[in-house]
């Protein structure tokens, strides 16, 4: 009984929500960008112009969380696309990041070692 | 194309830790005229977590530099064709494995075709000489992914009008009025068909406040590509906007059904509607000269 309640105002809530997110992103009157337009030509990015102004705020996240200055998100974001935004938010932490991983592979060696000597395997870090 | 080729005054900046991205992007920038830094790029490119930086972000940070970012077909010859036009090449290189991936950009400046080398710069080394089919390898499992930073009204002989104009829009998106005018005017200068190239400098005019010269780059556009519903919408915008609202209001009918079921269906129609209220209030006449209309 308390559930179904409970149930009930949780679809009605969500359904306001949605509703209202909906009305949030209305499709603004005025000059299409060529870079818009061209994604339009290519079939397949169509909805990257629709997706593209929920995407910035995705990716503005993202970079935040990954450690870039807040002072600098909005500069960096706005010289990309929507198409580019929309990939990003898609594949921000996974997409090739070049960058010389040197001492990353280092640290995963350091890791394994490590590992290795708290399983009792090896014993190379001596204790005092 | 010669056997030998090495531009030899392409800059170099030893990269520090996981920051071949900024150094690689200041090596290409300086050699289409920019005189940068790495460190200036930096906080425009890297990304601390990943300890890297992204292609799509080297993109846009040479685009707030005032250069298009121009992404090579991925072809050996694509890249040898840029070197021979006097500009490096900046790439992606996957220095690990498939599994294991090291990601590293290195800018190319050189081959020697007797010797089967190509020559890079590329982290600390200034001059790093691998063997081609080593380095074609490395940028093979890296996508092969390549990219040149042109100034404005430079377009690479070989070029085809989709990628340069894409590269244009994207510093048309960048908000850089000045480097878009400047494209759009080379890009029609070299494909007077293209009708993407008429649209975007429709865009770089209207960005101006030139309504005239906006009115006639869109009309071409509309012309060359009749079903274009965005060539339509941005007409009849600045038809509006010079108060000629019979014919705004008749292009926008077009655009609509043009549009109809994409994208643009709801934004041609916001515009519509604010066209349709702007021209109830309307009192000053057409500003436009009478002129044919796309049909």
């Amino acid at each position: 009984m308390h559930i179904e309640r409970f149930h009930r105002s949780c679809v009605a809530l969500l359904s306001v929500s949605l509703i209202s997110l909906g009305l949030q992103t209305p499709a603004a009157a005025g000059i299409v960008g060529t870079a818009d337009a061209i994604a339009a030509t290519q079939q397949q990015n169509d909805l990257a112009v629709v997706r593209g102004a929920l995407a910035r705020a995705d990716v503005r996240e993202q970079m935040v969380t990954l450690g870039v200055d807040p002072a600098e998100v909005e500069g960096r974001l706005g010289a990309l696309t929507g198409t580019e935004l929309a990939r990003l938010a898609g594949n921000i932490n996974e997409a090739p990041a070049g960058g010389e991983e040197l001492l990353a592979l280092l640290g995963l060696v350091f890791v394994v070692l490590l590992v290795l000597e708290l399983t009792g395997t090896i014993d190379i870090f001596k204790k005092a | 194309m010669p056997r030998t080729l090495e531009l030899r005054d392409t800059p170099f900046f030893p990269q520090e830790d996981y920051q071949c991205g900024p150094a690689a992007l200041a090596t290409v920038l300086r050699a289409s005229g920019v005189e940068v830094a790495p460190d200036a790029l930096a906080p425009q490119v890297y990304l601390p977590k990943r300890h890297g930086s992204l292609q799509a972000e080297l993109i846009g940070a040479s685009r707030r530099q005032g250069r298009l970012a121009y992404v090579l077909p991925g072809t050996g010859q694509a890249l040898l064709t840029e070197l021979v036009e006097g500009r490096p090449v900046l790439l992606l290189q996957n220095l690990g494995v498939k599994q294991i991936p090291k990601w590293h950009y290195a800018v190319l400046v050189g081959y020697d075709a007797s010797r089967n080398i190509a020559v890079l710069r590329s982290g600390r080394r200034e001059r790093k000489e691998v063997r081609w089919q080593r380095f074609a390898r490395s940028w093979d499992r890296a996508g092969r992914w390549a990219m040149t930073t042109l100034a404005p009204g430079v377009i690479p002989a070989q070029a085809d009008a989709a990628h340069y104009l894409e590269a244009v829009a994207g510093i048309e998106a960048a908000g850089d009025r000045k480097a878009a005018a400047i494209s759009y005017d080379a890009a029609i200068a070299r494909w007077p068909d293209e009708p993407m190239a008429w649209f975007g400098r429709g865009n770089a005019a209207y960005a101006d406040g030139d309504r005239a010269t906006a009115a006639d780059a869109y009309t071409q556009a509309a012309t060359l590509a009749p079903g274009d519903a965005a060539a339509r919408n941005n007409l009849a915008q600045v038809l509006a906007d010079a108060g000629c609202f019979e014919e705004a209001h008749r292009q926008l009918e077009r655009g609509l059904a043009l549009a109809a079921g994409t994208a643009f269906a709801s934004m041609i129609e916001a515009t519509r509607v604010e066209v349709e209220a702007a021209g109830q209030s309307a009192t000053v006449p057409c500003s436009l000269p009478d002129r044919h209309w796309p049909d």
